[in-house]
């Protein structure tokens, strides 16, 4: 009950002028950032964050939260219409969407696209509320080895996730693990890797490096593979695609994959690192195996629209609850939301449950009214999202860089920066290049700080026995199932290669 | 084996990366800690620094030494391609064009943006890497370019310094005036 009238306080204060106008400027901007031509939803998001400096907190995280809602949606109508794919999480859409289309049932895999991100956000956003609280209370509890363990199992879930070598993720979160240690550090004020530049003692921001590396880095990665010139695709008008949303009997025959779909975007989104993208893979790979109609996956079956889609924006209240609940963020749209509650001088945790509820319980019925609001707009604006394909690459990723140049000046009003930034753009890059996955690198960054100090408040607390890590029951559960997460892969790579019939050695490739 | 040292060419420079850090990390002063027999700050850097160090290596041994592809890949790996095609559309990707002299240009107008803009201000500056690198990227209308980039410096002018608040670099000189004419126009003082 307490909860259902702080919800009716969050939207109450949603529906607010203001607020309200934030909202469906927050939505329409995440839809177009996920169909924009070398924009993705992460940069988007990141490129508005400079826009909330100034903004009060409630309205800043109603911005970001309705742009990340609105962005695991967009994408799906070019993924569906033209086969180019708004976001890494819409490609699933491709196989089954596209081939709806080329069968003349466009409408159709729109409509079940619209109804899988309906009932998966709303879906996520109730267990979200219901989650997140006891979480966090939970978390109260909690002393620094468990916190250690948790932050440990966040990192570790980011590189056990990826897609792939683990060892590169593994070197890419060291370096960020290494980036935040930059600076005075924050236990016995000694200083580390300033090397003698006044700009490097008060560390290094992650809003550089995340800004940097996806944004700038990913402008040069495609500026070496060619911008389109040219529109990417003929959108036509736009106006002779409609959506034709199912009968209810028809989601009711899908019910299993929307309940598949929707509890692996949950649980994949709460995993931090995870994300939409991850979520979508892993929900569509599970219906392929596990669903009645597995088989005609890829080949233009509703289910795998239904997977992937309810799975991606069921992730986006997943992600919510180790924000707000630990201050851990689920992916890297959360990660900037964090940005934003720092930036306000707010530390999200179990702490802000106590001491501003009224904010979290904003942020959960931002994201109820923002998947409604997505809903609505993925209705009726397909017209005017499909010309903005007609955006040149060029112009937009001009403007890209200009956005992350003031996003991080602004941040600290330091033209050092700028120079910070430019560096991680070029690592970006070349980690893009030789495969090096970026998140971790970002994720370390975030988390190192917080994984740092949990560390070390433990060894001092614990008189330097490491043990403690493994003897407490919770943080040695975490750590364990950490552990095996990590081992998996290795496992798993090894028995492929005693059971595969010996062959000769091949160049090697990460 | 040039093949094989070009595989090997970024761990290599993370592990002299590594090394360097490590090195540095000597010198983190440690007294407070010491004094009350507790791990210093020095710690923990030193220990992400060893276990990087030995990724690079084991990389570099396998892949330089041992001629190994043993590749340990993270749990998403596979789920990426679609089902219907199998297993070889996933090895499958067309090789795409590379134009290095594009990210060349590209990366020096960036770096020269970062430079170039406490002198020039930032209206001046975004006008020229606007059309500069709109340029570089295809785009082949001079007029139209022209104009996106000037009204598009304009508007980010009257958005971030008007709209948002946010106090962008006003240049030196002739240029200082310049901005500070221009602010005028949209009413900042």
């Amino acid at each position: 009950m307490d909860v259902l009238s702080q919800l009716l306080g969050g939207l109450a204060s949603i529906f607010t002028p203001i607020n309200m106008l934030v909202m469906v400027i927050g939505l329409v901007l995440g839809m177009l950032v996920a169909v924009l031509p070398g924009l993705t939803l992460v940069m988007g998001v990141v490129l508005a964050l400079p826009f909330t400096y100034k903004m009060g907190v409630a309205p800043a995280l109603i911005l970001l939260t309705a742009m990340y809602v609105s962005g695991t949606y967009a994408g799906a109508i070019t993924a569906i219409l033209f086969r180019i794919p708004g976001e890494p999480m819409d490609v699933p859409l491709l196989w089954d969407g596209y081939a709806m289309t080329r069968r003349g049932e466009a409408a159709k895999a729109l409509g079940w696209s619209l109804a899988a991100a309906l009932i998966g956000g709303l879906a996520s956003a109730v267990v979200m509320v219901m989650l997140a609280k006891p979480v966090a209370l939970a978390a109260l509890q909690f002393s620094s080895p468990e916190f250690f363990a948790i932050v440990f199992f966040g990192l570790v879930s980011v590189v056990a996730l990826s897609g792939g070598s683990v060892v590169n993720a593994l070197i890419s979160l060291c370096l960020g693990l290494l980036l935040a240690t930059v600076g005075v550090d924050s236990i016995y004020g000694a200083e580390r890797f300033a090397f003698g530049l006044p700009f490097l003692l008060d560390g290094i921001e992650f809003l550089l490096v995340m800004v940097g590396a996806y944004g700038i880095g990913e402008v040069l990665t495609r500026l070496y593979s060619g911008f389109q010139s040219e529109a990417a695709a003929d959108a036509g008008d736009g106006s002779r695609f409609k959506t034709a949303l199912p009968r209810l009997s028809e989601i009711v025959r899908l019910k299993w994959t929307l309940l598949r779909g929707t509890l692996t975007g949950i649980i994949v989104g709460i995993v931090p690192g995870a994300g939409a993208t991850v979520s979508a893979f892993v929900a569509y790979g599970l219906e392929s195996q596990c669903g009645k109609n597995g088989k005609m996956l890829g080949k233009g079956a509703p289910e795998g629209i239904v997977a992937a889609k309810s799975a991606a924006t069921a992730s986006v209240g997943g992600a919510l609850v180790p924000l707000l609940a630990m201050g851990i963020p689920g992916s890297g749209a959360t990660a900037i939301i964090l940005a934003a509650f720092l930036l306000h001088g707010i530390q999200p945790g179990p702490q802000v449950f106590v001491s501003s509820p009224a904010l979290v319980y904003t942020v959960f019925a931002s994201v109820f009214v923002g998947v409604v609001g997505m809903c609505i707009l993925g209705y009726f604006a397909i017209k005017p999202l499909c010309k903005v394909l007609d955006a040149p690459e060029a112009i937009v990723s001009a403007f890209v860089v200009l956005f992350c140049f003031v996003g991080a000046f602004a941040a600290r009003n330091n033209l050092s920066d700028l120079y910070v930034i430019a560096a991680f753009g070029v690592i970006g890059f070349l980690f893009e290049r030789f495969k090096f996955p970026i998140a971790p690198l970002v994720l370390g960054t975030i988390l190192g700080p917080l994984a740092e100090s949990n560390f070390m408040t433990a060894m001092v607390s614990f008189d330097n026995d490491w043990t403690v890590f493994f003897t407490r029951p919770i943080s040695g559960s975490i750590l364990g199932v950490a552990l095996l997460g990590l081992a998996y892969p290795v496992l798993r790579a090894a028995l492929r290669r005693l059971r595969a019939p010996s062959q000769p050695p091949r160049p090697a490739h990460s | 084996m040039l093949e094989r040292l070009r595989a090997v060419l970024p761990h290599s420079l993370m592990l002299l990366v590594a090394i360097g850090l490590y090195l540095a990390a000597m010198r983190i002063d440690t007294a407070g800690a010491a004094a009350g027999g507790r791990i210093g700050p020095d710690f923990w850097p030193k220990v992400v620094i060893v276990f990087m160090a030995l990724l690079c290596l084991y990389e570099i041994v396998k892949r330089l030494l041992l001629h190994s592809s043993f590749t340990a890949r993270g749990l998403t790996e596979g789920l990426t391609h679609n089902p219907a095609e199998g297993d070889a559309a996933a090895e499958e990707s067309p090789p795409g064009r590379e134009y290095p002299h594009l990210l060349w240009a590209g990366t020096a107008l960036i770096v020269g943006y970062v430079v170039v803009v406490p002198w020039l201000g930032f209206f001046l500056t975004t006008t020229l890497f606007l059309a500069a690198f709109t340029w570089l990227g295809g785009f082949r209308r001079p007029l139209i370019a022209a104009a996106v980039s000037a009204i598009g410096a304009f508007a980010l002018v009257v958005i971030f310094m008007r709209v948002a608040y946010i106090s962008l670099p006003l240049g030196a000189g002739p240029f200082h005036d310049l901005s500070t004419a221009l602010l005028a126009l949209i009413g900042v003082r």
